[in-house]
């Protein structure tokens, strides 16, 4: 296919995009506050909201996906912003399970698999770490959600402001366009509610997984020579190349998983990698601020800049701080170890982390 | 480093891969150049050893180059792992072009001076073949020529057999312990540098489980 169709196709699959947060928007809405409050009354611990935003995102393997998904029910103000949050950094936790299953693969070769492991599961750490330190100061402050807020009151979608961008209104006349389709087939309100929600997310994961594949498609050879260029330097330089490739193919996945086989084959060090996986930390915070702008709600904003702040803040309270910046690493380093003489401590450690605790959690604190 | 991301270049980072191997040939010739120039009569000096040493490092360095580019190709985009075998294995054969031009420096290290032998024509003939192969090898890799790499192939694999009978004449000769090792090395190196430039040819013409394979009959080739 030429580029310039693919670029095309992007641009349409981007739409497609705002149209699903749109739709999910306008979904909820039609619920009616009943039925709609009802959904998330369960999840009103911290705690069971982080292990629901681990689960969902292991689930669709796409923090973008979730977190887009959070920003439409934040914007219909059916789930509080104090639960979103913790969601939200449960999405940044579970994001990680796809490099670590990546680097299973790798699991002949022993050194390889050691190497291959630890690059993957030094993302769940650090990703641990931050939620570990600022879940609770969150908790006890709300720091992040008023910053956040602070921010979007700054912008043209803040509390006072009436944004009206022709974007806006040209995603407005598409999920329009969406709903006509489904009118004469669904009567009950809840119903076609229901249904908006369902459409509106598929719309989101078809469009984010294609806005991906193509966008990968488009760049690989750009994304090839940053890379290349990123091996030797490590730093800020490493964190720009990350923050840019996630933000070109709007998956912090992609990015991270590109760089497991790679470590694997010794080119890159392990220690050269984390500052672009933490780069990609804060390149997939872009999917969520689009989203954010096709609702227009300011507490949509508001979560996707909490997002982008809980990464930022992450990476400056570990990493400038050479006596804990490589904890995620030497933790990652001690359990690749581990896990090379007993192979099924890496497969057990996927499941449990990912899977298992989430859904006992959910099921514990719910 | 970032700009890279921005920076333009080949809409597929194979295509560098093929510029750079293109320029290993190139460089392979050079040192090719340098080193015959000095048994034919330039003799040793620090300026050769220097222009033949320092292109055949640069031309290593060309290799890591291309491998470390190739695995993050693989990384990004492993459809394509047909061509990143079949370059990871060529890149090897542009690499030894140098690596035996170096091998007929050494010979001059030793003492070895074709200018004046008697059979000098006939020894500088077989140079010029050589490094016209080599270059147009690079050519036709460049252009992806297909047909001008079957041609060259079967060119090539005629020199193959002149070299053997000149190692064997070597062999045979009368003329003294020297000048029977200095053109049986020498030969040994023509014919492993037109083998190697023959396996870069080869993936024009051969699908990856052939690669580097051409003493089939010529006209299944």
């Amino acid at each position: 296919m030429p580029s310039w169709i693919r670029a095309v196709l992007v641009v349409a699959l981007l739409y497609g995009f705002l149209v699903g947060v749109k739709l999910l928007e306008s979904g909820v809405k039609g619920l009616g506050s009943e039925t709609a409050g009802g959904l998330f009354d369960g999840i009103t611990n911290p705690l069971a909201a982080l292990f629901v935003g681990i689960l969902a995102t292991v689930l669709v393997q796409s923090s973008s996906v979730t977190t887009s998904t959070i920003v439409g029910l934040v914007a219909t103000g059916l789930l509080p912003l104090e639960t979103a949050v913790p969601m939200i950094m449960g999405a940044n936790i579970g994001t990680s399970v796809t490099n670590t299953i990546v680097s299973l693969a790798h699991a002949r070769e022993n050194d390889e698999f050691r190497r291959a492991f630890s690059a993957a599961t030094m993302h769940d750490f650090f990703n641990v770490m931050a939620v570990a330190i600022l879940l609770p100061i969150e908790l006890m402050t709300g720091f992040l959600q008023r910053s956040a807020t602070w921010l979007t009151d700054l912008l043209p979608v803040g509390a006072d402001a009436t944004f009206d961008s022709p974007i806006k209104g040209a995603v407005k006349w598409g999920a329009s366009q969406v709903e006509h389709l489904f009118e004469p087939f669904i009567e009950s309100a809840t119903a076609f509610g229901i249904t908006m929600i369902l459409v509106g997310i598929a719309i989101i994961f078809f469009a984010l997984a294609y806005i991906t594949k193509n966008m990968k498609v488009l760049i690989a050879a750009r994304i090839e020579r940053s890379v290349n260029a990123a091996l030797a330097k490590s730093g800020l330089v490493g964190m720009a190349v990350g923050v840019l490739v996630t933000i070109a193919v709007q998956s912090s996945s992609i990015t991270t998983s590109i760089l497991v086989p790679i470590v694997a084959s010794g080119m890159l060090m392990i220690r050269n990698a984390y500052p672009i996986t933490l780069g990609a930390n804060i390149g997939t915070t872009v999917t969520a601020l689009i989203a954010a702008l096709a609702t227009g709600a300011p507490d949509g904003m508001t979560i996707a800049l909490v997002h982008l702040l809980f990464n930022v803040v992450g990476i400056l309270i570990i990493y400038p701080w050479g006596k804990i910046r490589y904890v995620p690493v030497n933790l990652a380093e001690k359990l690749a170890g581990i896990a090379v003489t007993r192979k099924w401590i890496a497969v057990a450690y996927t499941t449990i982390v990912f899977i298992a605790i989430p859904i006992l959690g959910i099921l514990i604190l719910s | 480093m970032v700009m890279e991301f921005f920076r333009g270049g080949p809409s597929n980072e194979l295509e560098a891969v093929e510029a750079w191997i293109v320029g290993m040939l190139r460089d392979g010739n050079d040192v090719f150049t340098a080193a015959t120039d000095a048994l034919f009569g330039g003799g040793k000096s620090k300026a050769t050893k220097k222009e033949v040493r320092e292109t055949d490092k640069g031309i290593n360095e060309a290799q890591g180059d291309v491998r470390r580019a190739l695995m993050i190709h693989a990384a990004v985009n492993s459809a394509d792992l047909p061509l990143i075998l079949q370059y990871s294995s060529i890149v090897k054969d542009a690499e030894r072009v140098g690596d035996y031009s170096k091998n007929i420096y050494d010979l001059v290290k030793y003492g070895a001076n074709f200018e004046g032998a008697d059979d000098e024509d006939g020894l500088d003939d077989y140079r010029d073949k050589v490094s016209r192969l080599i270059l147009e090898a690079a050519d036709v890799f460049e252009a992806k020529d297909a047909g001008g790499a079957q041609r060259l192939l079967g060119k090539a694999d005629v020199f193959l057999d002149q070299y053997d009978a000149e190692v064997k004449a070597a062999y045979n000769s009368t003329a003294g312990t020297k000048n029977a090792v200095a053109r049986a090395l020498y030969f040994r190196f023509l014919k492993r540098t037109t083998a190697h430039v023959m396996n870069v040819l080869t993936s024009l013409v051969q699908p990856l489980d052939r690669l580097d394979y051409y003493d089939e009959a010529k006209e299944d080739r």
